[in-house]
């Protein structure tokens, strides 16, 4: 998904929601039909996710009777199942996944953003051969670096703890990510702006900070959307960079705890629910800017 | 005087943007650039963490590779795997666009439910995927009660069928990006390219091929490129649906990777197979841009 920004836009299209009109064309199949079609085709499609909710809210008898069918009879008990194991699964998960994200994107941000500035106002050359660097970062697979990445926080003595995943986060190809997504913004942004502010006597910091930040708006809100979702669903890094006894981020608990033993399917379905309803919350809120992002870099 | 302190200001302040920069780079550097080159360096050595130092031994590494079944059945099932879901998702994806290219709500709302496998996490499709297709799962549940099948199917127990099960879940995932993608790319499409196409007295066969297929083709270039880097990556849907079995049927490089480094110490050896992963990456994603890129056409 990272190199979608390898071509970044001028400057954000309003996509979807706010887009185009669909081209008109004679209507060959009746519009009723075609709506009933398309419905039946993508309730199919997301038929796992359905089972998940609606198997949340069922008691057992109900799953195993009939798994398609809506919660008849409604319970709660699958949820406050999951919320009230002896481990704290989901409460202790949710709370690391949290600080996990907001420190990687706290650091991520502004990183990215005025590493972005600042090469993008350096001469063509330089540009490129730092942009080319930085490329390689969306293409390495994270098994190539897992191994040396561990060997270098265990020299700092950051092994095994949440520093160490935050930083290797920042470092990673994360913060490439994040640069093609600014570059492509901030070389709309005209010359003279910047020019202007500096004839003012305002340092390149503060330009930055009070002049560029707000015109790119639009590409931190891709950046944050972004790296919060891939962050939060990150399995391969904490599992090895945590281990298994430093408490886990959602993702890693669910594996090392769900794996281990047989549990009934209300029980599955239960924490299924909570682990995936927060990141899920999270799109339907911001989709607009979410799928405004994802189709920016991918028809410039 | 005045201007040597406005100078000097400058520097200051630039400075602070500097630093910043400067310390992303680094960042970059400890957590990327170096990490690779320590493995290209330990893929030369027989490193392993029971032993306390490491010998030099050449290309040693690399012809055990030659040599490694194993190796050769992931790196196989990986590249089948990558191809066949690309397609799938991409064909997928296409369809779904056109579908709801519609600008009514109702097709808005199931635009935004199509690209939710997107958005929950490998692990969680991992968990509920595996509930469907176990053999007393959910799938079979359905199969058996509706006289569809006789006796309940495997779908994770034999290796084929745990092979086409890991694609067609990897493909499900996928699809939901693809869609959102084509879709961008069809909104793009100017309405009077398909009104002038019908008064030409084109058939929409016709127009899908000669037009839809012709103009997303930008998305097609990031579309594919990105389904195939995503499934030679792929780590957590597989370990949670199969952990690589049965009889590591299902075993992809970047789960082979892991598995020689963390379950059975072989740093050396893991990071020369890591290598050659890093190389296939970037051959495969090179060339699949260059040869998309060069198929698009401009407006």
């Amino acid at each position: 998904m990272t190199t979608a920004q390898t071509s970044p836009p001028a400057v954000a299209r309003p996509a979807l929601a706010a887009g185009r009109a669909p081209h008109r064309r004679a209507p060959r199949v009746p519009g009723t039909a075609r709506l009933i079609a398309a419905i039946l085709v993508i309730l199919a499609f997301v038929s796992p996710i359905y089972l998940t909710v609606v198997n949340a809210f069922k008691p057992e008898r109900d799953i195993v009777s009939d798994p398609a069918a809506p919660p008849i009879h409604p319970t709660l008990s699958n949820l406050s199942t999951a919320l009230s194991r002896p481990d704290h699964l989901l409460q202790l998960g949710l709370r690391n996944s949290v600080i996990t994200v907001v420190c990687s994107v706290l650091l991520l941000i502004p990183l990215g953003s005025a590493f972005s500035f600042y090469i993008s106002r350096r001469r063509t050359r330089l540009r490129a051969a730092i942009l080319a660097l930085l490329a390689a970062g969306l293409m390495i697979p994270p098994q190539v670096v897992l191994l040396p990445t561990i060997h270098i926080l265990t020299l700092a003595g950051l092994d095994h703890t949440y520093l160490g995943l935050i930083l290797s986060n920042v470092g990673g190809g994360y913060l490439s990510f994040a640069v093609f997504v600014y570059v492509g913004f901030m070389r709309a942004i005209p010359e003279e702006i910047v020019e202007a502010a500096r004839i003012d006597g305002a340092g390149g910091l503060r330009i930055w900070w009070k002049i560029i930040m707000p015109l790119v708006r639009p590409a931190t809100a891709t950046v944050a959307i972004f790296l919060s979702l891939w962050i939060w669903n990150d399995f391969l890094n904490p599992l090895f960079i945590l281990g298994p006894l430093q408490g886990q981020t959602i993702t890693t608990g669910l594996y090392l705890s769900v794996g281990q033993f047989q549990m009934n399917y209300g029980q599955l379905f239960g924490i299924m629910f909570l682990a995936g309803v927060i990141p899920v919350a999270g799109y339907l809120v911001m989709q607009k800017q979410f799928i405004a992002g994802l189709t920016a870099g991918s028809t410039k | 005087m005045k201007s040597r302190s406005r100078w000097l200001r400058d520097v200051r302040n630039d400075l602070g943007l500097r630093l910043i920069a400067a310390t992303a780079l680094l960042l970059y550097v400890i957590f990327i650039v170096v990490p690779v080159l320590m493995s290209l360096h330990s893929s030369f050595t027989d490193e392993n963490p029971l032993q306390s130092g490491s010998n030099f031994i050449g290309l040693a590494n690399y012809r055990t590779m030659v040599h490694d079944g194993e190796l050769h059945a992931t790196v196989l099932y990986t590249l089948a795997l990558a191809l066949a879901v690309t397609v799938v998702a991409n064909v997928v994806g296409i369809a779904f666009a056109v579908l709801l290219n519609r600008s009514k709500l109702s097709y808005r709302v199931l635009r935004t439910v199509a690209f939710l496998p997107q958005v929950v996490s490998g692990v969680i499709v991992g968990f509920v995927w595996k509930t469907i297709l176990t053999e007393d799962g959910l799938l079979n549940n359905a199969l058996t009660r509706l006289h569809l099948v006789k006796e309940p199917v495997d779908w994770l127990g034999t290796p084929h069928m745990a092979q086409l099960s890991v694609g067609i879940v990897v493909a499900w995932v996928l699809s939901g990006f693809t869609t959102v993608v084509y879709l961008a790319a069809l909104q793009n499409i100017p309405p009077e390219l398909y009104d002038a196409s019908s008064i030409d007295g084109a058939t929409s066969r016709q127009q899908f091929r000669m037009i839809t297929l012709r103009l997303v083709a930008p998305a097609t270039t990031i579309s594919v490129t990105i389904s195939l880097i995503t499934v030679l990556k792929l780590y957590d849907v597989i370990t949670v649906l199969t952990s690589g079995g049965p009889a590591n049927a299902t075993e992809s490089t970047a789960q082979y990777i892991v598995k020689l480094a963390f379950t059975s110490d072989r740093f050396g050896y893991a990071s020369a197979v890591a290598m050659g992963l890093l190389l296939l990456s970037a051959v495969i994603a090179l060339s699949v841009t260059s040869f998309l890129r060069r198929r698009e056409i401009d407006l």
